[in-house]
């Protein structure tokens, strides 16, 4: 085989491997990222932590916001609400930082695996 | 009288066959569940199996399992061909025709049903808790992190989506028990529920009777009778490999290219819960697993 050709193979096996390990981090962030509250599911995205201190800072102590399944749910406790998105939201990034620092330094499949 | 159910809890069923140990495998399952959701364990079983676990998993069971339901229930004759890897696949009865009956053999008020090759490896499930009724997955994806082959995600060309019954949470409301009187009739009447809604194969597969008594609950359209579990059933395929565990979360696994069997990638999987359909795989590292759990 041509050496350029089988070069390149090579780092094509080995971004398809780090590109999957990538998405498995994503997938646990992800699910870090779910929160339940109040019998609904939402998301502890900046635009959810942002429209619920929104809230907050116009002085709503409760609001009905609608979760991520479209159900109305409410919201007693919007300071509640917004400390459980901000604890999931900071726990799921902190563990993406150090799970993609791991596999950014990792210059091969070996080390990706750990061996 | 009617029966007392109390608390949450999981319930696994194992039947074993010839060629595969379920109730060893079950051990494993409780084991991480234990230590994961921290929550009560019953195992569903026949008579010679529990003998079997008794003699074998002398050490383990009465930790492990904190209620044995013993049924005699008489099962479909139902052969599955597994895979071991792409190369090896060996036949085996798969005793699944009473999986409906969990309502009525759960001990619990809040139940979460297992299948034992389905490793808890987060406490992720512990939020199926605070929902009502009935949840199930309803994606899923590989190792690869692709999705199932287009008749895994529908009920063949019917379009009905498909539910997993691998993972199954319920409570003890109306609803529930709606669910699972269904979930009986369309078990009893699997043939002509498979002519209705074209499904394919000559397995009995459970996938399909919860998808049809879901749609059915559903007024037949895309609803919400019951929950869908917030994310995807992450699965390990038959044909892909386990080679070795670093820890009782990390796991490095072979993901088979299902067009070209002979090509794998390496997968490094870990802190997520997993499928794993390749039970002589998941059998394989039955003790360095056990291991890692005494070493905690």
């Amino acid at each position: 085989m041509d050496e350029r050709l089988q070069k390149a193979l090579e780092f094509s096996n080995y971004n398809l491997t780090i590109t999957n390990e990538k998405r498995n981090i994503k997938n646990r962030v992800n699910q870090l990222q779910i929160v339940h509250h109040s019998g609904g599911v939402f998301l502890a995205q900046p635009e959810t932590i942002a429209f619920v201190k929104a809230l907050i800072d116009l002085e709503y102590k409760e609001s009905i916001i609608i979760d991520t399944k479209e159900n109305p749910i409410r919201i007693s406790d919007l300071k509640e609400l917004l400390e459980k998105l901000v604890n999931a939201y900071t726990s799921a990034t902190q563990e993406f930082e150090v799970e993609y620092n791991k596999i950014r330094k990792s210059r091969s499949i070996k080390s990706i695996m750990g061996w | 009288m009617d029966q007392q159910y109390e608390g949450k809890g999981v319930c696994f069923f194992a039947y074993n066959n010839e060629e595969i140990d379920y109730v060893k495998l079950a051990t494993l399952c409780a084991r991480y569940v234990k230590h994961f959701l921290n929550v009560e364990v019953c195992l569903i079983t026949d008579e010679g199996s529990y003998h079997w676990l008794k003699e074998s998993q002398k050490e383990y069971y009465k930790e492990f399992f904190d209620y044995v339901v013993i049924t005699d229930d008489q099962m479909k004759k139902n052969v599955r061909n597994h895979f071991d890897s792409p190369w090896t696949q060996f036949p085996a009865q798969f005793s699944n025709s009473n999986k409906h009956r969990v309502y009525e053999y759960s001990p619990f008020e809040q139940t979460l049903l297992l299948d034992i090759d389905y490793i808890v490896k987060t406490d992720f499930l512990n939020r199926v808790w605070e929902l009502e009724g009935v949840a199930m997955f309803d994606k899923a994806a590989s190792l690869r992190n692709d999705s199932p082959h287009f008749n895994e995600r529908y009920l063949y060309d019917a379009g009905v989506k498909m539910w997993w019954s691998t993972v199954i949470y319920f409570d003890r409301s109306n609803e529930s028990k709606l669910f699972f009187d269904l979930w009986s009739h369309v078990a009893e009447n699997y043939d002509f529920y498979q002519f209705l809604y074209n499904f394919p194969g000559k397995l009995f597969r459970t996938d399909y009777c919860v998808s049809v008594a879901t749609h059915i609950l559903n007024g037949m359209i895309d609803s919400d009778f019951v929950n869908s579990i917030d994310d995807k059933m992450y699965y390990m395929d038959q044909k892909d490999d386990w080679i070795e565990s670093h820890s009782i979360q990390e796991w490095i696994m072979l993901a088979n290219d299902l067009d070209k069997n002979w090509e794998n990638i390496l997968c490094n999987h870990r802190n997520l819960d997993v499928h794993v359909m390749n039970k002589r795989a998941l059998d394989r590292q039955w003790e360095p697993l056990m291991e890692y759990f005494n070493e905690l």
